[in-house]
């Protein structure tokens, strides 16, 4: 039996009985006068002994009972965790049971999209049904509730725009894209950055700076880029290339809240880049080219939609590389790039002066 | 996109995962003209330098990849293999080294959160980087907010059992310290000479004083002058030797001041300040109680100085209507 529970049942008897007099009594101010002690007044007069003071005896006393040494915590914490180690598993055998934070350390993949787990999610709850927005009426199963109705979501629609989101996700990989996964509500961050760790493109997790890719050269102008070949190792020499070109525009987006986010997917648009997003029932589904009809309220909706598509990047990000291997890859990106200059390596003061002038002109553009 | 696809896919009752239609085109340059067909014709081409679409086309397709067997330092091969990409995956974030910061901040405090923590107010004091420094370091444009997240991560990750502390831990938190720690001056302790005298500097308003401590019967001497003839007033008197008084040691220690600058209320209460410091030196415990008393603190009040328009350094002269 778990101790916790010993307290609860036994807890009870082990405090004090209430009794009312009691209180009474301690109402009288002569009665408190004798009980009450002043915690400070050792300190306030300090008597000198003979051979040491008063406050010496005290300190004597009191550092036996003070904090442990720096030594004792770490043995305490060795000891603790071999005992852990040890007597852990003595006792009841533990079955297999749901646990959140897998959601995040190891996220599902295409291939365990089912209906369950999206229904084990939340993902089927939309919206009241007076908020709805009609263009989604093809993706809502019906309506729950009697007093205050909300509109569920097809399953097996959700379960297909999401496999083939998916498909797209690892097809944009497979090439050579850069994903960009973007969701802004509070407590996706994670989610967020651990779809694009494996999906090897870029997360953001705070408000879209409008502007980002239209006006791209003013707001990310000073972030760095650099140039990777087909096995993604870092090329050298195209630095002073890299000051004159354009920002880097993702060639897919993944956006887990479109309803705020819709400056992003608008300026997405204006530059056909292809995006994805969850559209709850009271969102414009024509806002993102891949709809995934889901409930983007629910936390763990959003981690398992996340970490499917990240898998799913993941998947192409393997394939890719193993072609780089064999020395295959896709067509290239138009960079525009021109081969790196060797003369650079000598590093005279000519070149130096001339670079240093190109950089000035390059900020002020 | 052909039109044969597109026109397919018209005829299904919603969207549905489409054929692999082969290569996507890349798009050529829009120019409005009064052709009729102008947007039906296809625009995207991918740039593909094999000049052979059917072999480039998937290789999951083909079975088999077909390697390419160029000479890698030739430039164009080069060319066509690289691609520009963002340094760091927060490139969007517009911040991209201060998110990089703090997602390995909160990585490394999900990872050591269970690690034993001193208690509060324990932990050791450090002077981190301001919020101006940090962003002059990084050249980018981060609001204070966002650095107040920053510096909650550091205190946290800094209360780590120092007996515990991982090293990797260690190296992100100096990263984010000032050069110069202030906190790190800790004032040299007074000592106790071989003779049983402790020596002490005191300073108020512009005088200074300097006593020497030792224990004894009770003897006050200052400037080579008993107590009663330096200072003619009680309250000067009294104020000279409180730290004694009000730990109840007059005649247990001896006193010799030397005191110079100021007046007399400046001397006695230098003295005053000195003799704790030497009381303290004596008996370090004494601390709390000599706080209670007011005899710690510098008292760092100077005489203000008079100001152009004014009569002294606050008084204003007498309004005049006109």
């Amino acid at each position: 039996m778990i101790i916790r529970s010993l307290i609860l049942r036994h807890g009870r008897l082990a405090l004090p009985r209430y009794t009312p007099g009691r209180t009474l009594r301690r109402c009288y101010a002569s009665q408190i006068e004798e009980t009450y002690t002043n915690p400070d007044q050792d300190q306030q007069y300090v008597a000198g002994a003979e051979d040491a003071t008063k406050s010496q005896v005290m300190t004597a006393i009191s550092t036996q009972n003070s904090i442990a040494s720096d030594d004792q915590v770490a043995r305490d914490w060795e000891f603790f965790h071999h005992q852990k180690a040890v007597t852990g598993k003595i006792g009841s055998e533990v079955e297999t049971h749901y646990r959140p934070h897998e959601l995040l350390s190891n996220p599902p993949s295409p291939r365990d999209i089912t209906l369950e787990l999206l229904m084990a999610s939340q993902s089927h709850i939309g919206h009241s049904t007076s908020l709805w927005h009609p263009a989604n009426a093809k993706y809502i199963f019906g309506v729950r509730g009697e007093q205050d109705p909300i509109h569920i979501i097809s399953l097996d629609v959700t379960a297909a725009h999401l496999r083939r989101a998916c498909k797209v996700v690892s097809g944009v990989t497979e090439r050579g894209g850069l994903v960009l996964f973007v969701g802004s509500r509070e407590g996706q961050a994670r989610a967020v950055v651990n779809a694009a760790s494996m999906a090897q493109g870029c997360h953001l997790f705070t408000k879209w700076i409008p502007g980002t890719i239209t006006n791209g050269q003013q707001i990310l102008g000073k972030c760095k880029k650099k140039v990777v070949n087909h096995r993604d190792e870092e090329v050298k020499g195209f630095e002073d290339q890299l000051i004159q070109k354009a920002a880097v525009k993702p060639d897919l987006v993944v956006c887990l809240n479109p309803l705020e986010n819709y400056v992003l997917l608008h300026e997405c648009a204006l530059n056909n880049i292809p995006t994805i997003g969850i559209v709850d029932t009271d969102v414009n589904p024509t806002w993102v080219t891949y709809p995934i009809p889901a409930n983007d309220d629910s936390l763990r909706c959003v981690q398992v939609i996340a970490g499917v598509l990240g898998r799913a990047g993941q998947e192409g990000q393997a394939l890719r590389r193993e072609g780089a291997l064999v020395g295959d890859y896709p067509p290239r990106q138009d960079h525009g790039l021109e081969p790196p200059n060797e003369v650079e390596k000598d590093g005279s003061k000519q070149d130096e002066a001339e670079r240093g002038r190109t950089l000035l002109t390059a900020g002020d553009a | 996109m052909c039109g044969d696809g597109e026109r397919q896919r018209q005829q299904r009752g919603y969207a549905t995962p489409a054929e692999p239609t082969g290569d996507i085109q890349a798009a050529s340059p829009i120019r409005f003209t009064n052709d009729a067909e102008q947007f039906s014709r296809p625009r995207a081409r991918f740039i593909d330098d094999n000049n052979d679409s059917t072999t480039t086309s998937l290789r999951r397709q083909n079975g088999h990849g077909t390697p390419r067997r160029e000479n890698n330092d030739d430039p164009t091969t080069l060319l066509r293999q690289v691609r520009i990409v963002p340094a760091s995956p927060s490139y969007f974030t517009a911040t991209p080294q201060y998110t990089d910061d703090l997602l390995k901040l909160s990585h490394l405090l999900r990872k050591h959160q269970l690690l034993p923590v001193l208690s509060p107010g324990s932990a050791p004091r450090v002077a981190w980087k301001t919020i101006d420094q940090y962003k002059t370091e990084l050249a980018e444009p981060i609001r204070s907010k966002g650095y107040n997240t920053l510096l909650q991560l550091l205190k946290r990750l800094n209360y780590i059992h120092p007996s515990l502390m991982p090293t990797e831990v260690a190296e992100a938190l100096e990263g984010f310290k000032r050069d110069i720690q202030p906190y790190l001056n800790t004032p040299k302790p007074i000592q106790i000479s071989p003779y049983g005298i402790s020596r002490a500097v005191g300073r108020r308003k512009s005088s200074s004083a300097v006593v020497q401590l030792v224990e004894g019967t009770g003897e006050v001497l200052i400037n080579s002058l008993p107590l009663p003839s330096y200072f003619p007033r009680l309250h000067d008197r009294e104020s000279a030797i409180w730290a004694l008084k009000s730990t109840q040691r007059l005649d247990k220690y001896n006193v010799f001041a030397l005191a110079s600058g100021g007046g007399t209320t400046g001397q006695a209460e230098a003295i005053t300040l000195a003799c704790a410091k030497a009381l303290l030196a004596h008996e370090p415990d004494l601390k709390p109680a000599l706080r209670r008393a007011g005899c710690v603190t510098r008292d760092p009040r100077r005489v203000e100085r008079k100001k152009p328009g004014k009569l002294k350094a606050r008084k204003m002269p007498a309004w005049v209507k006109r």
